[in-house]
């Protein structure tokens, strides 16, 4: 059940160039790769989503996805964290961010034990396959973030994974792919890839350039495809109407449109049903 | 602290509705029905307006819909919504259901589009209706209903010759003469002004790669805290124009904005874009209301209304 929840900043750091990672405190117990959360940003009318990047529960019975359990951990920076938020009950919510505009740079300028107010878990969850299938993950710049969050919880799962992922330069790398590539596209060298870890099925998140490339990819290979998008958003649970995408209706064999908002029917799709304008 | 504000009379009485307390939410902002119950307990509100409704279900515009500007937002979703129908069979059992006070806003591109809807209306018990008319009339050659004192005048008499409810016009603010229009609204037979609609604003986005240029236009309806001023002005023009009350709106996101409201002549008030910022704004400030009330000295919100009128 979506929440508007407080949180306290555990930690923050820059990972790479122009690039931030933010942990924070939560009660919630569970997240699902996929979902994002929605952080208030003061000052500015609308809040800004992101991809939950990692998710740990503190305590047992830790379920990081709505079907695969997880292994417990606790991440190495709250041991160090002192704070109120110490021994209770909850997680820690880890999320990844491209310095872009004024959110962001607020973002950036928090302290550990700042507050943080957030609305989550929002979106759907990606469909895990089942032990035995391959997944090949493909993250393009910071839509690395979902995927790693994804990597955890197939591994978690025993889900054979390849997380394969593209940035600009050296400088940007964020790390915990398998493979990365730097210059050129992510997609540029991927059919190899695919002939040679024979995946069941393909995740991405990226721009919407890459996400129809891996749509496209997928669909000429027979693959299973499912991506996560991006969008501005406005309300985050699927009421404003503000951020659709067009997705062909399957109920009617796919031969008439339907909207869907990318806050609330997704942020995952399945390749197969987004119409790309 | 340790104020028992529960006690405080809030209600607002416009006769034919009611209201528990003066906090509505806004159309398009609320969704249809219980869709913020996971933010607050909206049976605690005064009531919702739900998303504008129209004869059929409608997909909205292409293209991109929101863009955010300095205090403030605009939007141009093109009044996507599930159509009158479905929201008789989905939402409306679900309203009742849920013991939730509602008003149903509507919008049309004909004023046979309005009649229509003010006639189910009627049929389904639907005890109040807020008309949208910031919509192109297809006829006139698109002008808006809302901004033709004549147009706005036959299309709200027509809608009151069908429905016998409470009947809100919600006046849109991109006009010379707000008073005009609120006044052919009072003649027509309205029950009720809501003001105001969103203000024609446009967000420009330019993109610099070197000297190469990129931009894109959002032109649409600006809301948000940078309209209240207008919004607060627009409101007090009505209230010196007409005998109607009047539900307030604009830009409103804390308890001194409501009470500015009520100060120039608003006897409730909508939130709107607010309860994306925060959003549980609309039950808190039922809350903070009460308090208020209670801390001041003042009896009651109808007390504090005529206080605040003096």
């Amino acid at each position: 059940m979506k929440k508007n929840l407080k949180g306290k900043v555990l930690n923050i750091e820059c990972v790479a160039k122009d690039t931030v990672k933010l942990q924070f405190s939560t009660p919630l117990r569970e997240i699902c790769a996929g979902q994002f959360v929605s952080i208030l940003i003061p000052n500015k009318t609308l809040r800004r989503p992101f991809s939950v990047a990692d998710f740990a529960v503190r305590g047992s019975e830790a379920n990081a996805h709505c079907e695969g359990s997880v292994e417990e951990s606790e991440p190495a920076i709250i041991q160090e964290a002192d704070f109120a938020v110490r021994g209770s009950e909850g997680g820690v919510i880890t999320v990844l961010f491209k310095l872009k505009g004024d959110g962001t740079s607020y973002l950036k300028s928090l302290k550990i034990g700042d507050n943080i107010d957030y609305l989550a878990p929002l979106g759907n969850c990606f469909t895990l396959p089942e032990i035995g299938k391959r997944a090949l993950l493909i993250g393009a710049g910071i839509g690395i973030a979902p995927m790693l969050y994804l990597k955890k919880v197939l591994t978690g799962k025993g889900v054979e994974n390849l997380l394969i992922s593209g940035f600009k330069d050296e400088e940007e790398v964020v790390k915990g792919s398998d493979r990365t590539v730097i210059g050129g596209s992510v997609m540029d060298n991927i059919q190899n890839v695919i002939d040679e870890f024979k995946p069941d099925i393909i995740y991405s998140c990226g721009p919407k350039i890459v996400l129809e490339l891996v749509c496209k990819l997928a669909e000429r290979n027979g693959l299973a495809a499912e991506i996560a998008m991006e969008k501005v958003m406005a309300c985050g649970i699927g009421v404003c109407r503000g951020c659709v995408i067009k997705l062909r209706d399957e109920a009617s064999g796919g031969r008439t449109v339907k909207n869907a908002s990318v806050c609330a029917d997704g942020p995952v799709f399945s390749g197969s049903e987004v119409i790309w304008e | 602290m340790g104020i028992d504000a529960k006690n405080i009379d809030l209600s607002v009485d416009f006769g034919k509705f009611k209201l528990q307390n003066p906090v509505m939410t806004a159309s398009g902002t609320f969704g249809y029905c219980d869709e913020f119950d996971a933010f607050l307990n909206v049976k605690n509100l005064g009531a919702i307006v739900t998303k504008g409704v129209t004869l059929e279900e409608r997909p909205g515009n292409e293209g991109r819909r929101i863009f955010e500007c300095e205090a403030g937002m605009i939007n141009r979703i093109g009044l996507e919504n599930v159509g009158i129908e479905k929201f008789i069979s989905k939402k409306l059992p679900k309203l009742k259901e849920k013991g939730i006070n509602f008003v149903l806003n509507i919008a049309g591109s004909s004023i046979e589009d309005y009649v229509k809807l003010g006639e189910i209306s009627q049929v389904n018990n639907i005890g109040a209706i807020e008309t949208n008319v910031s919509c192109p009339n297809v006829k006139s050659g698109c002008l808006e209903f809302g901004t033709d004192e004549k147009c706005l005048y036959e299309l709200i008499s027509r809608i009151r010759e069908v429905y016998n409810g409470f009947l809100i016009v919600k006046l849109t603010p991109n006009v010379t003469e707000i008073e005009k229009l609120a006044v052919a609204a009072q003649k027509a037979g309205a029950d009720c002004i809501s003001a105001i609609n969103t203000l024609k604003g446009l967000g420009v986005e330019l993109n610099f790669n070197g000297a190469k240029v990129s931009k894109s236009f959002v032109q649409g309806g600006l809301s948000g805290k940078c309209v209240k001023p207008v919004a607060l002005s627009m409101v007090k023009r009505i209230k010196e124009a007409v005998s109607l009350p009047i539900i307030g709106l604009g830009g409103i996101s804390c308890l001194k904005d409501l009470l500015e409201f009520v100060a120039v002549g608003a006897d409730a008030v909508q939130i709107g874009t607010e309860n994306f910022t925060n959003p549980d704004i609309a039950e808190r400030l039922t809350v903070e209301l009460a308090e208020f009330i209670e801390k001041q000295g003042f009896k009651s919100f109808n007390n504090l209304k005529e206080e605040l009128r003096k």
